[in-house]
């Protein structure tokens, strides 16, 4: 199966290969896709444009294709203005249908540039069709390629394991049962002796160690110390949920964002520099972006349909807006109060002396215990960041103490005091 | 000490009665039985060591399987398109007002959580009453109205308004009289509306109606000058005060206001310029007034008209018919010096009349006109909006709807139902109406008879403006979106008539736009942003003239006088009855507030009740007691209410308190009490709130849940009060710190508080008692309201109380010792100071050292700390406190169905403020200075990069606080306000002899007594 389906596509590659071949030969004199590309990119086409996909001006491989009049073309994308004034019909209609968002005049674009944009635009569009066209045979080989999930692997071993076992128990109960009904008919001899034998045998070695003290009393302290430290560790880490990782309803990437993208943390999570919540970004934050950026992707799409967001249309529906509910990582105990600002903006902490190498996190997990002890630790050892911060002008008892030569902590200004987390 | 008065919380204490004795010896009503078990008594109980296993067995299993308890998981909803303004975790205020008074609102993501007075406001000037604080809860409470109601069932407006408009045609066309109900109203918009809608349906009229009504000041005004208004008082001008039975800082008009400008005459500013202004108060119940006046003489509600008299003949030197002496001996000579005192102050004197007779009304004007009152501390010119009632237009009322001339009726913040004296008049009556329409926010006694109920919303939830006095307007904006399909009635009314304008926010803005702005010189849309910045504007005003009477008084007086002879009360059970509002219920309509229930009443430190007040002399003479339950009868009506003896109740007299009983006002407030409205009579024009009425016994006793007597302080002394005249020679009089220092030892070491060091100032001078600090302290702390049955054990929450102690008046030297009281002669004769009192922040705490679990401990900013999830709940530091400030938590109670108050309702905990947590049972709390404020303004000061302010971090007590008595701040800090406040020489610790080192400095109270008039 999975030859033939292969087979298939680089056949239909083949065939899209040639085909584009012949396009291109035919379009070469007038249009050079090439050129095309360079001017569609230099003239931020894409910022309002796509091929296939309405954004704020029209999918351009449709509509581009579908248009008679090339000169018409022309003059509209060099100045479309002009033809809005000149109440062209054809102009004032696609004006109006895109709520008379204003197009860039590009007057800088002779008519053969244009030309080329539009050689470009359609062999685009071509490509877009045949991509479309292709996955659908290709369905089979993908299913087959991801393999088994691990839940399937697991439930297979499950039903092996269970099903040896049942073997084992009813092999037993066959042999017992054969047993009995030797013995009933006489065939076999009632065996009791000779199985006691062994049975004392192996006793015996546990006996004899049994009586030696020293060995009892190693076994019952190596057992004392290994389950109290287990009970003492278990005790301890009650709740405390270092490396909570749990399935969010999107998957969002940090180490996408924050790592390959080098977005700052405070451009989603601004509550950080101004409030006690870091704050999950609303959805209007990730539009800002994601109204172009990566809009096929069906995890941009789960925002999308939680905004009751059309990408055709670009409108909002709020009616059918349900917002995302993530999953809770870092759990804070009511009785603890915890303010961002005052670690990130005032002191200057790194977000990830805390979140650990979110850069890094395909999918975000506690990374610090949370628990008072670790809050206490860094109080203890961290410096207060006087730097500029006219706050700390009048206390001349810190003063002296830096003087003196003395490191300022969180503790020494009363950051372990019970008052001031808990109330 | 150089006092030796003996103060005292009740007459339990006073006397001390075996059971007060029994009941002061543990901090908890409820001991455990440790001694019972220790005595043997327990041990020889049958298989106890077999019970205690089999307990602990099965408490180790129960709590081992309740661990087993996966954890669960938190979900994160973020918005999904955050508004611009909001950041989850920043507070945002907004401007509004509360009955005309501007305040600010704080919203925490979008909901109200807390109101605070707006500092520009000229009414409270940044401090808010009791029931305003209160107010915002009544947004989350369950009761209210989630739908419009047609015909009993719950409809949507496109149904209501059809009916409505359908009908309103239906009575147009027959010509009918269309009557709009409502408690005053002082808002130029829905005056406004109601002109149009009069304009489209000239038959309407609209009928203001107010349950305790002002009318008698309102028609004397009238008949002496020609203007019927409320005029606008000037305590703050007044040197000599006198005041009969006017409880103007409790509930007379505007008690916010006149406590702000009656505390500028006697505050710590005050004092040191030497100046003080002098108080008396004449009347029958002790009102809160009353136990802060400087001298308090009791009159029975009969001779108030006779000494009014008698004070007019004084002042004027002539005779008016009918005078006599008054049968209170006392009385007489006071209103002899009085008259002396009032003219020696003549231009800045006040006197002032709680009556809503006009005749009475009529003669206080007269008695202001000799003093030259007019235009210097009563202002007609730029007149008070609050109340506009006309008791006549009422009744009025009631019989053009008898003789079926009405044909459609609205009620619009009224409920004549419950507070009109004869409801069942008014009940058969409003039965002949075709279309009877209640804008309420639940169904209440009122609305309950209507076709419509058109829900309304909260006012956090509207668009509106006050006027509340000539010059003075404010805006009311909502904070929050309508939370069920309420509408204001405003917006129905214009809907209704069709206006061209279709909401009510353009309507104001419009109103707004063309009438008010203009005015103070602010135009367009960036006019309208700052007065909504600002909240509040003032315009010129009037030029304030002089007025004088020279109208003919002998008639008055003879109205006057037979209205005497019809209050006294005659026969053998016979008692003069007056009914009374409360600084706390008001008229009655937040009764549904838990809050309200739960505050203490000032006075009688009685929650969640009304009583019959009446003078212990007078009890002891009728064979009543404490707790007694009295059948009370007026005219028809009869009610039976416990019996609490007041000391200070003229002889002859008994008090019930106004705004409880209510029948239909939600899962609080019904059935709270007994309604006193019925007492009301209808005499000469006004509604009176004294009338003759009988008492007996009915031989039951009810408990009344009452705060006065818990928490002990075993009679040490605790209070320093002083003479003006002793103050002038010595300013440190009576502050206790005259004898030589006596050396103190302590256990502990000196710790310094390097940048901080939080206390809190004390006047006792300005503390008048209201209250509003407590209710400030529940909204801004979460703390729980326990009910009246908890009440009843002592286990109320309030971690702010104010103490109110009685004393015999000066001059009664032999009062010091408790054997030589010679009680019930001078239990008529008592004076009364209020406390505040609240954790002291003591430096060396008592409680921090017997806590075996660390739990409580002191901060290096002198705050005694206490870490809720530290607490294993010994209650040892409860024990340990002496100044009885530590509360414990009885129950879960956020999460219990026995406490069915507010807290346990997923939809009223919105209220609960996020930055503060919800404790648990077996807990112990107590004040933390509001330390998430410290701690916010802390962070705020290092956010912007710059110092923390004096002043900046307010606690709520003090925020609210209409009187300034509470002051906190950095003592470290030698120019902020607290520091030069303590160092006022009146200022002294509570069992500063502990050497407990409180963090609470109070000042001496200062009373202005005339010593011949003591």
């Amino acid at each position: 199966m999975r030859n033939v389906s292969l087979l298939l596509k680089q056949i239909s590659r083949l065939l899209f290969i040639v085909a584009a071949f012949v396009a291109f030969g035919t379009t070469a004199h007038a249009q050079d896709p090439a050129k095309g590309e360079a001017l569609f990119k230099s003239s931020n086409c894409g910022s309002c444009h796509k091929i296939d996909i309405r954004m704020t001006g029209p999918a351009l491989g449709p509509t581009i294709t579908s248009e008679p009049d090339e000169a018409y073309l022309i003059k509209w994308i060099q100045n479309n203005q002009a033809l809005i004034a000149a109440k062209n019909p054809k102009a004032l209609t696609i004006y109006n249908e895109y709520n008379q968002s204003q197009m860039s005049v590009f007057t800088n674009l002779s008519d053969q540039d244009v030309k080329d944009i539009l050689g470009y635009v359609k062999d685009q569009w071509k490509k877009v069709q045949a991509a479309k066209a292709t996955p659908t045979g290709d369905g089979s080989g993908a299913v087959a390629d991801s393999g088994p999930s691990n839940v399937m692997l697991l439930g297979l071993i499950g039903v092996i394991v269970i099903a040896f076992l049942i073997i084992l128990v009813l092999n037993r109960v066959i042999g017992t049962l054969e047993r009995l009904l030797l013995q009933k008919q006489g065939i076999l001899p009632e065996d009791t002796e000779e199985e006691e034998k062994p049975a004392v045998d192996r006793l015996a070695t546990v006996k004899i160690l049994a009586k030696n003290k020293k060995f009892v009393f190693f076994v019952v302290l190596c057992l004392v110390v290994g389950l109290g430290s287990w009970t003492w560790v278990t005790l301890w880490n009650t709740n405390v949920h270092q490396g909570y990782q749990p399935v969010q309803p999107i998957k969002y990437s940090h180490q996408l964002h924050a790592g390959a993208m080098k977005i700052d943390c405070q451009y989603c999570h601004s509550g950080a520099y101004k409030s006690k919540n870091a704050s999950i970004p609303s959805l209007n934050v990730c539009m800002n972006c994601h109204k172009v950026v990566k809009t096929e992707s069906p995890e941009i799409q789960k925002i999308y349909n939680a905004l009751g967001y059309d990408p055709q249309t670009q409108k909002y529906d709020s009616t059918k807006a349900k917002p995302i509910q993530w999953v809770r990582i870092h759990n804070l105990p009511d009785f603890a109060y915890f303010n961002h600002s005052q670690h990130v903006k005032v002191g200057g902490i790194k977000c990830q002396a805390c979140h650990g190498p979110i850069q890094e996190m395909q999918e975000v997990y506690q990374y610090s215990p949370l628990t008072m002890k670790w809050c206490i630790q860094c109080h203890k050892r961290t410096e207060v960041n006087f730097k500029g911060n006219a706050y700390y002008d009048r206390m001349t008892d810190v003063h002296d103490r830096i003087k003196r030569g003395e490191r300022v902590t969180e503790a020494s200004l009363g950051g372990i005091e019970c008052g001031k987390c808990h109330y | 000490m150089e006092s030796n008065k003996k103060y005292w919380k009740g007459l339990e204490e006073l006397n001390n009665s075996p059971e007060f004795m029994e009941m002061n010896k543990s901090e908890f009503a409820e001991p455990l039985p440790i001694e019972e078990v220790l005595s043997g008594a327990g041990l020889s109980a049958k298989t106890p060591r077999r019970d205690f296993l089999k307990a602990l067995g099965f408490g180790v299993g129960a709590v081992t399987l309740a661990a087993c308890q996966k954890v669960p998981v938190h979900k994160s909803i973020p918005y999904l398109i955050k508004p611009e303004e909001v950041t989850p975790g920043v507070a945002n205020f907004y401007t509004s007002s509360y009955n005309g008074q501007g305040i600010l609102v704080k919203t925490r993501e979008g909901r109200p959580i807390k109101i605070e007075g707006n500092p520009e406001d000229l009414i409270g000037g940044g401090s808010l009453s009791a029931q305003g604080q209160a107010s915002v809860l009544d947004l989350y409470d369950v009761t209210r109205l989630q739908n419009p109601v047609l015909q009993k069932d719950e409809s949507s407006w496109d149904a209501v308004d059809g009916f409505i408009k359908r009908e309103l045609a239906t009575v147009a066309a027959s010509g009918k009289k269309i009557r709009i109900v409502s408690s005053t109203v002082h808002s130029p918009s829905t005056k406004a509306v109601i002109a149009a809608f009069t304009a489209k349906f000239p038959t309407t009229k609209q009928i203001n109606y107010d349950a305790i009504s002002y009318t008698g000041i309102i028609q004397a005004n009238q008949n002496s000058f020609g203007k019927a208004v409320l005029p606008h008082y000037h305590f703050e001008k007044a040197d000599v005060i006198v005041s009969f039975g006017a409880d103007f800082l409790g509930t007379w008009i505007s008690p916010v206001e006149y406590m702000r400008q009656w505390v500028s005459n006697r505050n710590n500013t005050s004092l040191q310029n030497k100046k003080m202004s002098r108080h008396v108060q004449f009347e029958a119940g002790m009102t809160m007034t009353g136990t802060n006046a400087d001298t308090r003489i009791q009159i029975k509600p009969s001779e108030e008209g006779l000494a009014i008299i008698n004070l007019y003949n004084a002042i004027s030197g002539t005779t008016l018919p009918g005078s006599k002496q008054l049968s209170n001996k006392a009385a007489d000579t006071a209103i002899t010096l009085v008259a002396k005192e009032l003219l020696a102050a003549k231009g800045r004197s006040l006197v002032v009349c709680g009556c809503n007779d006009v005749a009475m009304q009529v003669l206080v004007n007269a008695i202001n006109s000799l003093l030259g009152s007019y235009g210097t501390t009563i202002d007609l010119d730029n007149p008070s909006y609050q109340y506009a009632g006309n008791d006549a237009e009422f009744v009025e009322f009631i019989n053009e709807m008898k003789r079926g001339e009405v044909g459609a009726v609205f009620f619009m913040d009224a409920n004549p139902a419950y507070n009109y004296f004869n409801a069942k008049d008014f009940t058969q009556a409003l039965a002949k109406v075709p279309l009877k329409v209640s804008f309420s926010d639940r169904n209440d006694e009122t609305s309950s008879l209507c076709d419509i109920i058109a829900a309304k919303n909260h006012y956090l939830e509207t668009w509106g403006d006050d006027n509340i006095f000539a010059g003075y307007y404010t805006i009311v904006q909502p904070t929050i979106n309508p939370v069920y399909n309420t509408r204001q009635a405003e917006q129905s009314l214009l809907i209704w008539t069709d206006n061209p304008v279709k909401d009510y926010y353009s309507f104001v803005k419009n109103n707004w736009e063309t009438n008010i702005l203009p005015q103070v010189g602010l135009t367009g849309q960036a006019g309208w942003e700052t007065l909504l910045q600002n909240g509040v504007v003032k315009t010129a005003g009037a030029p304030v003239t002089a007025y004088t009477f020279n109208k003919d008084l002998n008639v008055i007086a003879q109205n006057i006088i037979n209205r005497s002879n019809q209050l006294t009360a005659s026969g053998a059970n016979a008692v003069e009855l007056l009914v009374y509002e409360t600084v706390n219920m008001g008229d009655g309509r937040k009764a549904n507030n838990p809050w309200l229930q739960e505050l203490p009443e000032p006075v009688s430190k009685v929650t969640w009740d009304n009583f019959v007040a009446i003078a212990p002399k007078f009890a002891e003479k009728l064979g009543i007691k404490e707790g007694d339950v009295l059948k009370v009868s007026s005219g028809s009506h009869t009610v039976e209410l416990p019996v609490l003896l007041q000391p200070g109740q003229a002889q002859g007299t008994i008090s019930v308190a106004l705004g409880y009983g209510r029948t239909l006002s939600g899962k609080v407030g019904t059935g709270v009490g007994k309604n006193a409205f019925p007492f009301f009579t209808f005499k000469n024009g006004t509604f009176q709130t004294a009338a003759p009425a009988s008492i007996s016994t009915t031989g039951d006793v009810y408990i009344l849940a009452q705060t006065q007597t818990h928490h002990s302080y075993e009679g040490r002394n605790i209070i320093r009060e002083t003479s003006f005249d002793k103050y002038l020679k010595d300013p440190s009089s009576a502050n206790g710190r005259h004898e030589a220092e006596h050396k103190t030892y302590t256990l502990w070491p000196e710790y310094n508080r390097p940048e901080y060091n939080w206390v809190m100032a004390i006047d006792l001078n300005a503390c008048t008692g209201c209250g509003a600090c407590i209710v400030a302290c529940n909204v801004e702390n979460n703390i729980p309201v326990v009910g009246k049955d908890e009440v009843r054990r002592r286990r109320e929450m309030h971690w702010i109380r104010i103490d109110r102690y009685y004393s015999f008046k000066e001059g009664n030297e032999n009062v010091t010792e408790e054997r030589e009281i010679d009680k019930l002669e001078d239990l008529d004769n008592v004076s009364v100071i209020h406390q505040p009192m609240l954790c002291q922040h003591c430096d060396h705490a008592p409680c921090e050292t017997v806590c075996p679990v660390l739990a409580t401990v002191h901060s290096s900013e002198g705050l005694n700390h206490m870490a809720y999830n530290r607490c294993v709940g010994t209650r040892y530091c409860a024990n340990n406190c002496p100044y009885k400030v530590r509360r414990f938590n009885w129950f879960n109670y956020w999460n219990d169905s026995r406490f069915d108050n507010y807290l346990n309702n997923e939809h009223t905990q919105l209220v609960l403020n996020p930055d503060v947590t919800t404790r648990f049972r077996g807990v112990m709390e107590k004040c933390t200075m509001c330390i998430q404020r410290i701690q916010g303004g802390k962070l705020k000061a290092k956010i912007d990069q710059r110092a923390l302010k004096d002043g900046e971090v307010k606690t709520a007590c003090q925020q609210t606080c209409p009187t300034n008595a509470i002051i906190f701040g950095n003592v470290n800090d030698p120019d902020s306000v607290v520091s030069k406040a303590l160092k006022s020489e009146r200022t002294y610790y509570v069992l500063e002899e502990l050497n407990t080192q409180p963090g609470v400095g109070y000042q001496v109270k200062v009373r202005n007594v005339n010593e011949t008039l003591a």
